[in-house]
């Protein structure tokens, strides 16, 4: 394979209005398209008092855009063969089309209308209001969901981008009105500090003279980035939450971390692997669910983003035995940041992870995810093809340490939810 | 050779004189190979008492073989780079691993090492309990679980499509590791098995391969076919859930067909055309689908309308007849009693009128890009070519698809009179007694 047709590495060029536009050639045998685009329009810019705003703009952007009302969209999608999707996370929206390679024009007409001229309908307005607020109340009793919103709560301080799952409540939700989701769009859906990246067998001056027609719109400005509160506090808390009538009892630990920019990332992405990410060699699962018998699901996440980031260890467990899993989570975390890995474990999951961006190679769609996380994150085009090298150096001392970065306990915590009591 | 049609790629096919039948899909370039192993036993070959025994076999697939000790199977496919799993269905089980084409030994091995000889030891039988319990209760958080249980319990009174595959309570505290062992003995063996394996490989060798590795197995595994038939259902059944949450939440069922049936397109196109989704031949990227179809009739009659945030149909490809659902979780505010007149109202005048020319034309459509896409990757082929051929065969995909273009308006519309008859129907409602939340 030629290196302009790997799809492992990318090709970085300038789109209209500082639009930065990334491109990767389709895996072996694909035949379908990926586009994505990314802006600076995640919940952590949803103004007080509106919070709900960044969730509703993303999903009323696939609800009619252009010449199509919601109806006509989806008619369009179906006769194309593709799928028009967006969601949020606290620092951007991402809003992505897929479907057959010969589609990919039209696809990515229906981006850039999603992107730049979305419909704001008020009866679509309605029903995502109706639909989030449906979430919230979710949230609130599914033992997981609350599980995850009071961990955030519990760790991040007021004010802080990643304290909330950014759904707001009823009375936010019930405040927002077309106009506000359209200034909203205006200032957050942009080119400077946005990203497009597709997934193409088109040459990249191709894409340039596309997306360069079809984007035309977005606007050059790029908002600032939130403030982030510092987090205070130096001892871990603890909280527990009885939801009566449950079944399972969700557990989650958890504490702030680094951001993907930090030069420990890798090691840490490691030790996260051997602690819970690579899920059925992990010390969790094995101790938890293979040796323990505790519990169906036993992992952890490193979650590292652009401004900082988060880890999480976490179980689903019974109501008899959520008293047994607590402490050995929090055992799990702490050999990890307190005793370097033994090389053979570290070898093993290093391989397996490895063997993970072959694996998705399988796909458009899962080449595309490599390709985005790259792009977001400005890490260089041949990211993917240095990687192997980038883990296959790193000694057992090096991820201990920073599991130690990456995984602070002292402001963490542990929230157990669900049918506490009835053990 | 079966040649498929569409994006289908070329399978190569034969049986063992054990009779474990072989499906070999080679993809020119594949940077990976994908090992699935399907067995024509799933909760369908249950009894009461031991509900649940094939999801639990599923579980101590990888707890021990005689090569591969409790973990070695997880170890050996991770540590090659790939990725390993399995799940359990009413009509059969599945395993699968996919591993970068230079590995595909690995997963050849295990799966002729633990195909009539996984240990099942007691030790391991018992630590597993806990963790099936723990599985269990994780979706008994859901109400749609709980919904689609009492549907289910509802709709069959003699058909092991009864109970969910995941097994009753009662029965995953009581089974013993000797029944499971009887039960693993009794079902799973080459007879029952069929071996698929797509992706980057050579045919010849990799098909002496399995020869010299599967061949040396005995020819085992009792006959899988259900005898009860379940009898027809003489007025509609009702049930009332309420539980804990803030999810008011409706299904109805009506009986349907099996997948053979020369009534199942027709049927399928009811579902794709009320719930957005071509079943069997959707496209999306990934292994998902769309969470919501707006141009499907229900979700324009009761999402767009404000009665519920939520709504579609389901009908699922079974080898006996099963059911095809309705279900929808109503606004706030919105009583149960109105959702399910309204959608009474979809029924009624579907039934009388049947589908538009355009929702014909755009259903057709969907079908068509659909199964263009299917096939993408050696993990989606073996999955696809296996999940065919374990429910009737290779070759009956082609077959249903060219029956899926052909059918027409008023078949449609006469099929739905026959489908929603009310003397057949089921509906399961849950009430949310809240909780949790401030209101």
């Amino acid at each position: 394979m030629s290196s302009a047709n790997d799809p492992l590495r990318l090709e970085y060029a300038e789109g209209p209005n500082g639009l930065r536009i990334a491109r990767q050639s389709p895996p072996p045998r694909a035949v379908s398209f990926s586009a994505t685009y990314v802006g600076p329009a995640g919940w952590a810019y949803d103004g007080h008092g509106q919070e709900g705003t960044a969730r509703v703009t993303a999903q009323l952007l696939t609800s009619g855009a252009g010449t199509r009302n919601r109806i006509e969209l989806a008619r369009f999608l179906d006769r194309a063969g593709g799928t028009l999707t967006a969601h949020c996370d606290p620092e951007s929206a991402e809003v992505s089309v897929w479907g057959p390679a010969d589609s990919a024009p039209a696809l990515l007409g229906v981006l850039a209308d999603a992107v730049q001229r979305p419909r704001f309908e008020g009866a679509d307005l309605e029903r995502v209001r109706r639909q989030l607020v449906e979430r919230q109340l979710r949230e609130m009793t599914q033992p997981g969901a609350r599980a995850d919103r009071e961990l955030h709560l519990a760790v991040f301080p007021p004010g802080h981008p990643y304290r909330t799952t950014g759904m707001g409540d009823r009375r936010s939700v019930s405040r927002l009105r077309s106009t506000d989701l359209g200034k909203f769009h205006a200032r957050h859906f942009t080119g400077g500090g946005g990203l497009l990246v597709a997934t193409t067998s088109s040459s990249t001056r191709s894409l340039v003279r596309t997306i360069g027609r079809l984007f035309d719109d977005v606007p050059s400005t790029s908002p600032p980035p939130p403030p982030m509160p510092r987090i205070g506090g130096r001892s871990p808390k603890s909280l527990t939450i009885d939801l009566p009538g449950r079944s399972q009892v969700e557990v989650r630990m958890g504490g702030p971390s680094i951001a993907r920019s930090d030069p420990s990332y890798p090691a840490a992405y490691l030790a996260d692997e051997v602690l819970g990410g690579a899920t059925l060699l992990s010390r969790l699962f094995t101790r938890v669910r293979s040796r323990g018998g505790l519990a169906y699901h036993a992992s952890s996440q490193l979650e590292a983003m652009r401004w900082g980031g988060y880890w999480t260890a976490e179980a689903g467990t019974g109501t008899d035995r959520w008293r047994r899993v607590v402490p050995m989570l929090r055992q799990e975390v702490d050999r990890i940041v307190g005793e370097p890995i033994p090389t053979s474990e570290l070898d093993l999951v290093r391989e397996s992870r490895l063997g993970e961006v072959a694996l998705a190679l399988e796909s458009t769609s899962d080449a595309h995810e490599l390709a985005l996380d790259v792009a977001y994150h400005e890490l260089p085009e041949d990211h993917w093809v240095t990687w192997p090298s980038v883990l296959r150096s790193l000694r057992p001392e090096e991820v201990r340490r920073a599991a130690e970065l990456a995984f602070d306990r002292r402001h963490s915590a542990t929230v157990v939810v669900g049918p506490v009591r009835r053990g | 050779m079966i040649r498929g049609a569409g994006a289908r790629p070329r399978v190569e096919s034969f049986r063992l004189a054990n009779g474990l039948r072989v499906l070999l899909a080679p993809l020119a370039g594949s940077p990976t190979s994908s090992v699935w192993v399907w067995y024509q036993v799933g909760s369908k070959n249950e009894h009461p008492g031991i509900t649940g025994a094939s999801h639990w076999v599923e579980h101590m697939m990888f707890e021990g073989s005689p090569r591969y000790g409790k973990g070695a199977i997880d170890r050996a496919i991770i540590q090659v780079g790939g990725e390993l799993n399995a799940f359990t269905d009413t009509d059969f089980t599945a395993y699968f691993s996919t591993v970068p084409r230079d590995h595909l030994s690995v997963p050849l091995d295990i799966e002729s090492d633990r195909m009539t000889r996984a240990l099942l030891t007691d030790r391991e039988v018992e630590r597993e309990r806990t963790v099936i319990h723990s599985e269990r209760e994780g979706n008994e958080n859901w109400p749609e679980f709980r919904v689609e249980e009492e549907t289910y319990q509802l709709a069959f009174r003699i058909h092991p499509y009864r109970w969910d595959a995941l097994g009753r309570r009662e029965d995953i505290e009581r089974l013993t590791p000797e029944e499971l062992r009887t039960y693993y003995q009794k079902f799973y063996g080459t007879r029952n098995a069929l071996l698929v394996v797509a992706g980057g490989f050579e045919p010849r060798s990799t098909a002496a391969e399995i020869r010299r590795r599967f061949s040396k197995l005995p020819p085992s595994g009792a006959d899988v076919t259900v005898g009860q038939t379940e009898p027809t259902a003489r007025g509609e059944r009702r049930s009332e859930l309420s539980g804990p949450g803030t999810t008011p939440y409706l299904q109805m069922a009506w009986r349907s067909p099996a997948l053979y049936d020369p009534a199942t397109p027709a049927t399928m196109l009811i579902d794709t055309v009320l719930g957005g989704e071509s079943r069997l031949f959707s496209a999306g990227p990934g292994w998902g689908r769309a969470a919501e179809h707006p141009s499907a009739r229900l979700c324009r009659a009761l999402v767009e309308t404000g009665i519920a945030v939520r709504a579609t149909s389901e009908w699922r490809p079974r080898i006996y007849p099963s059911l095809f659902t309705i279900q929808a979780q109503a606004a706030r505010g919105v009583p149960l009693a109105r959702l399910e007149s309204a959608i009474d109202a979809v029924v009624d005048r579907f039934t009388k009128k049947g589908p538009t020319p355009l929702e014909m034309n755009d259903a057709r459509t969907r079908i068509r890009r659909g199964a263009a896409l299917a096939y993408e990757g050696a993990s989606r082929t073996g999955f696809r070519l296996g999940y065919f051929a374990v429910l009737h065969s290779p070759a009956y995909e082609d077959r249903l698809f060219s029956q899926l273009l052909a059918v027409r308006a008023d078949q449609v519309r006469d099929r739905a009179r026959e489908l929603f008859r009310p003397d057949s129907r089921v509906v399961v409602r849950y009430e949310p007694t809240g909780g949790g939340v401030d209101e």
